[in-house]
């Protein structure tokens, strides 16, 4: 009765049969660069706007700015996408690293493709510490962490710990270190050195201090501080001084630069706040400061008029690409970093005089390299030197997707003053205990998994 | 035998059969009509029979005996009661090589009865008036002559069947009786003093003075709503009696003049069980059709197109002319529908178009003009004076500063510590901006100009008929820079000779429409939004007449809003071309009496061209990639082919009646799409691809899909019907989808369906009561399907169009069902079709159906592990959905009389949907941000936190939590409830009613839609602190909670304003759909012209809406209401005349 009709066996021509996507070393780096190409920054976007990095001018009437306000809930798509969002690189990475095993190599090709492995390894351990910082309940072995995917799957799972995740997390992260060649210098991507710094940071929120100041210092031996005079051209992409990783941006792609300033009327949606303006010191010091300038830009002609800010967040601004205002790869990881990851892990890890002094060595060992005609600091106890650090990486870090996360980190509320909550509505310091403490997870994902459970306090009256 | 009137003709024998519906056929009669009634297609299943002449010489032979000898000699049947046959009195005739026609006179002369002819058909009909007065009448006979005539309808065309009766000096009919050919010419012998009078169950009945004119040329006007004759399925022709299926015929008369560019739009309220919202007031925008409720969630919504035999796309009627549609049948149950297969769930609308006729040139000219405007909306935007003052409520209450209002006021605690000459002139501004006052409507919105001209020819000799036309329209719509351009010509050749007979259809079509930037956008700039939010003390241009987008050269206290909406209406525009063919061809041979074998062949091509251009001078072209304007431009090519060839056999033994048919047919889709943007325009080369400059910097973009689908099926359709009273059908068909669509293993599947019917009036208990003219009863159950989308769902894949640092990468692309399955509906029907009166002076047909919707199509919301990303899905087909109602239409004449008639007729339908089944592992899911899908729960159930009103004490919004208690915390995912309102009418139909007195004829139509709901989006931008900055409605002003005991409608201006209940509204309306006077002129007033006839009318189109929503326009088939371009009220008149 059938017939083997030809006419019916039409196949797809705008997309690829999975079963033929992958068939030799070029496809699987195609498949690597399909995991990095979605790799998002609404965490650094999300940590600017509920943090004290930023205030609300009131020249920006068109943003939603509930968020900034702490007004966010599981439908806040500003602070919950990025829960969607990382998991899709790592479903990506997941389904070539499901491929590899198949593809014959022969010796010359094993190294690239280690690589290769090695890559999607370590990206996939890299957004599970990400989902980790943004939404687990609290970075406590016994917090709830986020289901860690190590292939692709439809299923529902739980929240397994924030240990479990550690856990998943450095696993992957020594598996990438293994496969990855130290000859491979592409900071676009994921290189050894990156790696070390993924594994500094992991180790400083897990608190693993001998571990932090290991990879810190495998980093700033690999990769020394921007001198001076390249500083400011690392953020204009025209220096690659300390940039240990970074998100490629060429023409074409999402603008980082447009979560601060709208090209389109000309507006500062979000201004650096004054209480980080004034961390920089008196108009003197700023100047002395290389960070100042490069992070702030100050438009006195701008704000002239009352109505609009003379300050704005000068770190994304522009880079390589002309008339493209707000385009600039995203510095994921940089030396500076890894000198305050150190500081912190030796003075947490021995809070005796040695461990103040190698603390206070590396912070002014930054400081030096940051200010001109710097003077050495000493600190007279541990705590002061905590703070100077915690300040030091505000300063440092500022707009890189930090400043929420170390608050987080060391149990401090998120307080604003007076002058950065003009158009906030009263949202001037929010509480350990808040709901909006801990980002919340997505209602579509509460919705369709039964097992996923919400953070702590979301729901509850508020005071 | 004359193909060109094939559905016209075939409908009006029916009409005869009924009218004198209590007789019992002679079997030879019967067998003859039978086959007459059985025709395929286009082509009737009749061999040509040659004009025989009568030759007869008889005397004082009974009329039965004379009535069979000319049935022999020549073609021609002819349906006499029985009874009659007893009355008839014997004839004498000599007669020689006669036409039938001519001889007819003669023969039924001084017989008890008159007749009519229709098309091969010679039937008896009752004489209103007995002999009586004969006699009187004939001793004139001497004063008579041949008064000569010619009768036509309101589109010149000439009507066959017209009984044409002289009547007496009471009014009252005498026995000289004549019938129209099918020229629409007659010959009565009457006095020219005589009164005429000529009926035809069709139409008004019309009264003339014999002698006005010579010939005589009349004029007669369709009545609407009788009960449709012929169930022309596309596959099969039924007469109506013989069938099971629920249809509705919508005829030229309702689809042509109204000045509505989209053939689905026009069908409004005019199909019980079919709802049509329109998607938009854009000019030319196509309607979201449904018929008997949403069948499918994930799969298609819309029925199936047919144009004569070719199936078109829906949603692409832009280019199609409705002037040239003679019927559009509507099929809606299993029988009808199971012979579309997989594609026929949804219902099938069936167009016929015009044919030519045979006879002599025929041209129809028409024109109308008119104009369009804006329908005020029921919300109201603060005034210059009330947005200061808001403004300054807002300072006092929270201390922020959203306008001049505020920062000028002299209640501001800045005010007091400035000078005194910052004070007056803050006191100065303050004053001259309240004087200000822009309605930004008028800057937005405009009086539409419409036109519309239109000429067919039509005519044709005994083997070819031709009907052509060419149309043009012009349409301005009512949002500035919007319109539509159409012309269309169509050509439809048929032809006859002997045994094989073909027909050629071609539709060729370009429109040009020009459409609004980002309809329904919420952004600053989308123009239909800044209307809106504009502040209304904002004005675009200066007293110098510069215009200024933004305050980069002059501070303003405004947000500039109005004026980037200005800018991007008339810095971009955004225009798609269609040119679009439909093409047919078919042919069909009689093997040998009763089979005949058939093939057809057509085409439905569409070239959309899209172009959107955005001005490099413009400001917003100033904020394009490159800083210099962006144009864009692409084309989406649409092409379906069909071919049917297929086999019938009918045959008649007796009171048995036998009709199979087999068919095997193939369809093929192709889509190709591609489209580039470039970006760095030279400004003084607008609106052109040479413009752009290709740099590293703003690289142009490059976008293309190609994608090819096909079907096969084989099909078997069967028909018996006893004793004319009895009918059972069957039909299956075999339907092979390609890989796109599901995977090899589920490739086949077939459809079916059964179907009885029962022509109660034939039954001798019914025959004679003249109360009950009709009485039909009919069931039918059967399966079909949606068409599946040809995704490839079932299938892995990966896509190429990614890339990281500018180097080209792959990404998987779908979550995949491997086990993606065909999605079907089961459906049940039964249907009663009732007329009242000798005249079927009430109508009533009505129908309750039972649709089952099975292996439903759902997109399940994986965790955000999958890999999906937000709104990734996967494809099930483990639904299951029903929706069972039921439909009337009722009509009736309500007065009848010879001058004044008044119609008037109801449809309606009420639709029940219900959630059956999700899947094994849930038992709902979200669907979209505000509705879930939920068994036990109509599809279109709304989801959300329920509203609990505004705390008295201080302001506060509060919410129901879900067990009961009311807190200010929302939480939507622990507060959602589904809410009991849909998105989906229950309700929904159409009131039509129609006046004529005289030449004089007012129409009206109502459409209405009840028990539905929608997402008032709106609200949440001119309601909502979150955009204060922006123009609010009044009620943020005069409704809102201020102070404490305040029991307001909104909440303190402070606390954000989330989703809830309050934002799904009742979306219900009545609109006064269409008025139309029409004047059709006295053809006496014609003799002297060239004429013959002429109308003139004028028409109103959304004259009258009655609803209680809030929106723009509560008729949208967006989920959400949210500055569309809302339909407009449209005023037209215009002319129609024939040559």
């Amino acid at each position: 009765m059938l017939p083997a009709c030809k006419q019916l066996d039409l196949p797809p021509s705008d997309a690829i049969d999975a079963t033929k996507a992958f068939r030799n070393l070029e496809d699987v780096n195609m498949g690597v660069l399909g995991a990095y190409a979605p790799m998002t920054t609404s965490v650094i976007e999300a940590v600017a706007i509920v943090s004290d990095e930023v205030m609300l001018p009131t020249e920006n009437t068109v943003s939603n700015t509930s968020s900034h306000r702490w007004l966010y809930n599981s439908s806040s798509g500003s602070v919950t996408s990025a829960f969607y969002e990382y998991y899709v690189t790592i479903d990506r990475a997941n389904q070539v690293l499901a491929a590899i095993p198949n593809i014959p190599t022969n010796g010359s090709m094993q190294s690239l493709m280690n690589q290769y492995e090695g890559e999607l390894l370590a990206l996939r351990a890299y957004c599970h510490f990400e989902l980790l910082r943004a939404y687990a309940s609290s970075y406590e072995p016994d917090g709830m962490g986020v289901p860690y995917m190590k292939e692709h799957e439809v299923i529902y799972p739980a929240r397994p710990t924030v240990q479990a995740n550690f856990d998943d997390i450095n696993t992957d992260l020594a598996a990438a270190k293994a496969l990855i060649p130290g000859g491979f210098s592409d900071n676009t991507r994921i290189t050894k050195t990156a790696l070390s710094a993924i594994q500094a940071r992991v180790a400083l929120y897990a608190k693993k201090w001998d571990d932090a100041i290991a990879y810190a210092s495998e980093v700033i031996a690999a990769e020394p501080l921007a001198p001076k005079n390249d500083f400011a051209k690392i953020w204009t992409d025209e220096s690659e001084a300390e940039v240990v990783w970074k998100l490629a941006r060429v023409a074409g792609d999402s603008r980082l630069g447009a979560a601060f300033f709208r090209e389109t009327g000309e507006i500062v949606l979000y201004a650096p706040a004054f209480k980080l303006i004034d961390g920089f010191g008196t108009t003197a010091q700023r100047a002395d400061d290389i960070r100042f300038a490069s992070y702030i830009k100050y438009d006195p002609a701008r704000g002239a008029s009352g109505a609009k800010s003379a300050y704005l967040v000068n770190k994304y601004a522009s880079g390589l690409v002309p008339n493209a205002p707000g385009l600039t790869s995203v510095k994921l990881f940089r030396t500076g970093e890894m000198y305050l990851i150190r500081a912190e892990a030796a003075l947490e890890k021995d809070n005796s005089a040695a461990g103040i002094a190698a603390a206070t060595k590396d912070l002014n060992d930054l400081r030096a390299a940051r200010i001109y005609n710097y003077v050495h600091v000493t600190f007279p106890d541990k705590q002061s030197l905590i703070n100077a650090i915690l300040n030091e990486r505000y300063k440092e870090l500022a707009f890189e997707g930090h400043r929420f996360f170390d608050l987080k980190r060391r149990n401090l509320p998120v307080e604003r003053r007076t002058e950065d909550a003009i158009n906030t509505s009263g949202a001037v310091k929010l509480e350990t205990t808040a709901a909006q403490y801990c980002f919340p997870i997505p209602e579509d994902e509460l919705f369709v998994n039964k097992n996923m459970i919400q953070n702590p306090h979301y729901g509850e009256e508020q005071k | 035998m004359h193909i060109d009137n094939d559905a016209y003709t075939r409908e009006r024998a029916q009409n005869l059969l009924r009218h004198i519906g209590r007789i019992s056929l002679k079997t030879i009669w019967l067998m003859k009509l039978i086959l007459f009634l059985t025709v395929f297609f286009t082509w009737s299943a009749f061999a040509e029979v040659s004009a025989q002449k009568v030759n007869l010489r008889v005397q004082n032979t009974s009329f039965k005996s004379v009535v069979q000898q000319v049935q022999q000699q020549t073609g021609y049947s002819f349906i006499i009661r029985d009874e009659l046959f007893q009355q008839a009195k014997p004839v004498s005739l000599d007669i020689q090589d006669r036409e039938v026609l001519e001889i007819l006179p003669s023969l039924f002369q001084g017989q008890p009865f008159g007749y009519a002819v229709k098309g091969k058909i010679i039937s008896a009909t009752a004489l209103k008036k007995q002999a009586s007065s004969t006699d009187n009448h004939r001793s004139n006979a001497a004063a008579q002559q041949a008064i000569r005539g010619r009768v036509v309808n309101a589109q010149g065309e000439p009507l066959s069947g017209v009984t044409i009766y002289v009547l007496d000096s009471t009014g009252k009919p005498t026995t000289t009786v004549a019938t129209s050919t099918d020229a629409g010419t007659f010959t009565i012998n009457a006095n020219t003093d005589d009164q005429l009078m000529l009926s035809h169950l069709a139409y008004f009945s019309k009264t003339v003075t014999a002698g006005l004119e010579s010939p005589l040329n009349i004029v007669l006007q369709e009545k609407e709503n009788l009960i449709d004759e012929v169930v022309v399925t596309g596959y099969t022709d039924y007469v109506r009696s013989k069938s099971p299926s629920a249809t509705a015929q919508v005829g030229a008369q309702d689809i042509n003049r109204v000045p509505m560019s989209s053939l689905d739009q026009i069908l409004q309220g005019k199909v019980p069980g079919m709802n049509v919202i329109s998607s938009s007031g854009q000019p030319g925008q196509s309607a979201s059709v449904v018929i008997r409720g949403i069948g499918s969630v994930n799969g298609t919504n819309s029925p199936l197109y047919v144009m004569d035999g070719v199936p078109i796309e829906a949603g692409y009627f832009q280019t199609i002319n409705p002037e040239d549609i003679e019927t559009v049948n509507v099929l809606k149950d299993a029988s009808a529908k199971s012979l579309y297969g997989s594609r026929g769930s949804n219902g099938v609308i069936v167009i016929t178009t015009k044919k030519g006729k045979k006879g002599r040139l025929n041209v129809n000219y028409s024109s109308q003009y008119g104009f369009s405007t804006l329908t005020q909306p029921t919300f109201d935007m603060m005034d210059s004076r009330e947005r200061l003052r808001f403004e300054e409520e807002v300072g006092l209450e929270t201390g922020r500063d959203i306008g001049p209002g505020w920062t000028l006021s002299p209640k501001n605690s800045n005010y007091a510590t400035q000078s005194a000459a910052w004070q007056q002139n803050a006191n100065h501004v303050l004053d001259s901006l309240s004087a200000m006052n822009t309605d930004w409507r008028d800057l937005f919105f405009q009086d539409g100009r419409f036109m519309e001209q239109q000429l067919s020819l039509s005519g044709g000799n005994e083997n070819v008929q031709t009907y052509n036309s060419l149309s043009l329209w012009n349409e301005d719509g009512i949002v500035k820079e919007t319109g539509l351009n159409r012309y269309s010509l169509r050509s439809n050749t048929n032809m006859n000779y002997g045994k094989f007979t073909a027909g050629i259809n071609l539709n060729l079509g370009y429109s040009n429409s020009r459409f609004t930037y980002n309809e329904g956008g919420t952004g600053v700039g989308s123009p239909m939004a800044s209307v809106y939010y504009a502040l209304p003390y904002e004005y675009p241009y200066t007293a110098d007449g510069a215009f200024h987008a933004t305050d980069a050269d002059m501070p303003f206290y405004d947000t500039r809003e109005g004026s980037r909406g200005i800018d991007v209406l008339y810095g971009t525009s955004d225009k798609t071309e269609q040119f679009k063919t439909i093409l047919g061809v078919n042919m069909a041979y009689e093997i040998l009496e009763g089979l005949k074998i058939t093939t057809r062949a057509g085409i439905d091509f569409r070239n959309s061209v899209d172009q959107v251009f955005i001005n490099p001078l413009s400001y917003i072209g100033k904020n394009q990639s490159g800083k210099k304007g962006s144009f864009e431009e692409g084309y989406r090519r649409n092409f379906n082919l069909i071919s049917t060839s297929g086999i019938t056999y009918n045959k008649t033994i007796d009171k048995h009646e036998l009709e199979l048919s087999g068919f095997f047919e193939y369809l093929q889709s192709n889509y190709k799409a591609f489209s580039y943007r470039g970006y760095g325009l030279d400004d003084r080369l607008p609106e052109n691809p040479n413009a752009i400059t290709v740099s590293t910097d703003y690289l142009p973009s490059l976008d293309g899909s190609r994608s090819a689908s096909a079907m096969l099926s084989y099909m078997g359709i069967g028909r018996y019907t006893y004793d004319n009273k009895y009918t059972a059908t069957a039909s299956y068909r075999y339907d092979g989808a390609s890989l796109s669509s599901v995977p090899a293993k589920n490739r086949w599947h077939g459809f079916y369906s059964f179907g009885a019917a029962w022509d109660a009036k034939q039954e001798d208990f019914l025959k004679s009561a003249d109360f009950v003219s009709v009485l039909r009863l009919r069931a039918s159950y059967g399966q079909t399907a949606s068409p599946i989308g040809s995704s490839f769902t079932h299938l892995s894949l990966y896509a190429a169009n990614t890339t990281y640092n500018g180097q080209s990468a792959i990404r998987p692309s779908n979550l995949v069902n491997p086990d993606y399955d065909w999605e079907y509906v089961d459906e049940f029907n039964i249907g009663v079709d009732l007329s009242l009166f000798n005249t079927q002076r009430i109508k009533l047909v009505a129908d309750w159906y039972n649709k089952v919707t099975m292996n439903m199509f759902l997109d399940q919301t994986p965790s955000a592990t999958a890999g999906g990303g937000s709104g990734g899905t996967i494809p099930l087909s483990t639904g299951k959905m029903g929706n069972k109602g039921i439909e009337f239409s009722l009509s009736g004449d309500i007065i009848q009389n010879r001058d004044f008639n008044w119609n008037i007729g109801i449809n309606g339908a009420y639709n029940q949907n219900k959630i059956l089944r999700v899947n094994d592992i849930t038992d709902e899911l979200a669907d979209g941000d505000t509705r879930i899908i939920k068994v036990g729960l109509p599809y279109g159930t709304y989801y959300g936190p329920v509203w609990a009103g505004v705390n008295p004490d201080n302001g506060d919004a509060l919410y129901y939590n879900q067990d009961g208690s009311i807190t200010n915390v929302y939480n939507a995912e622990e507060q959602s409830v589904p809410l009991s309102s849909n998105m989906f009418p229950k309700f929904t139909g159409g009131i039509s009613s129609s006046w004529r007195w005289k030449d004089l004829t007012l129409s009206t139509l109502f459409s209405f839609v009840t028990d539905v709901q929608r997402w008032n989006n709106i609200d949440f931008y001119i309601e909502t602190e979150r955009y204060m900055t922006s123009n609010q409605s009044k009620r943020m002003l005069y409704d809102r909670w201020k102070k404490p005991g305040d029991v307001a409608l909104l909440q303190r201006i402070d606390v954000p304003r989330n989703y809830t209940s309050k934002d799904i509204q009742d979306a219900s309306f009545l609109r006064l759909r269409n008025v139309q006077l029409n004047y059709s002129i006295p053809t006496a007033w014609l003799r002297k012209t060239f004429l013959k006839t002429a109308n003139i009318f004028v028409q109103g189109q959304n004259l009258l809406t009655w609803t209680s929503w809030r929106g723009l326009d509560p008729e949208n088939n967006r989920q959400y209401g949210r500055f569309e371009y809302p339909n407009a009220r449209k005023y037209t008149a215009g002319i129609q005349v024939d040559f």
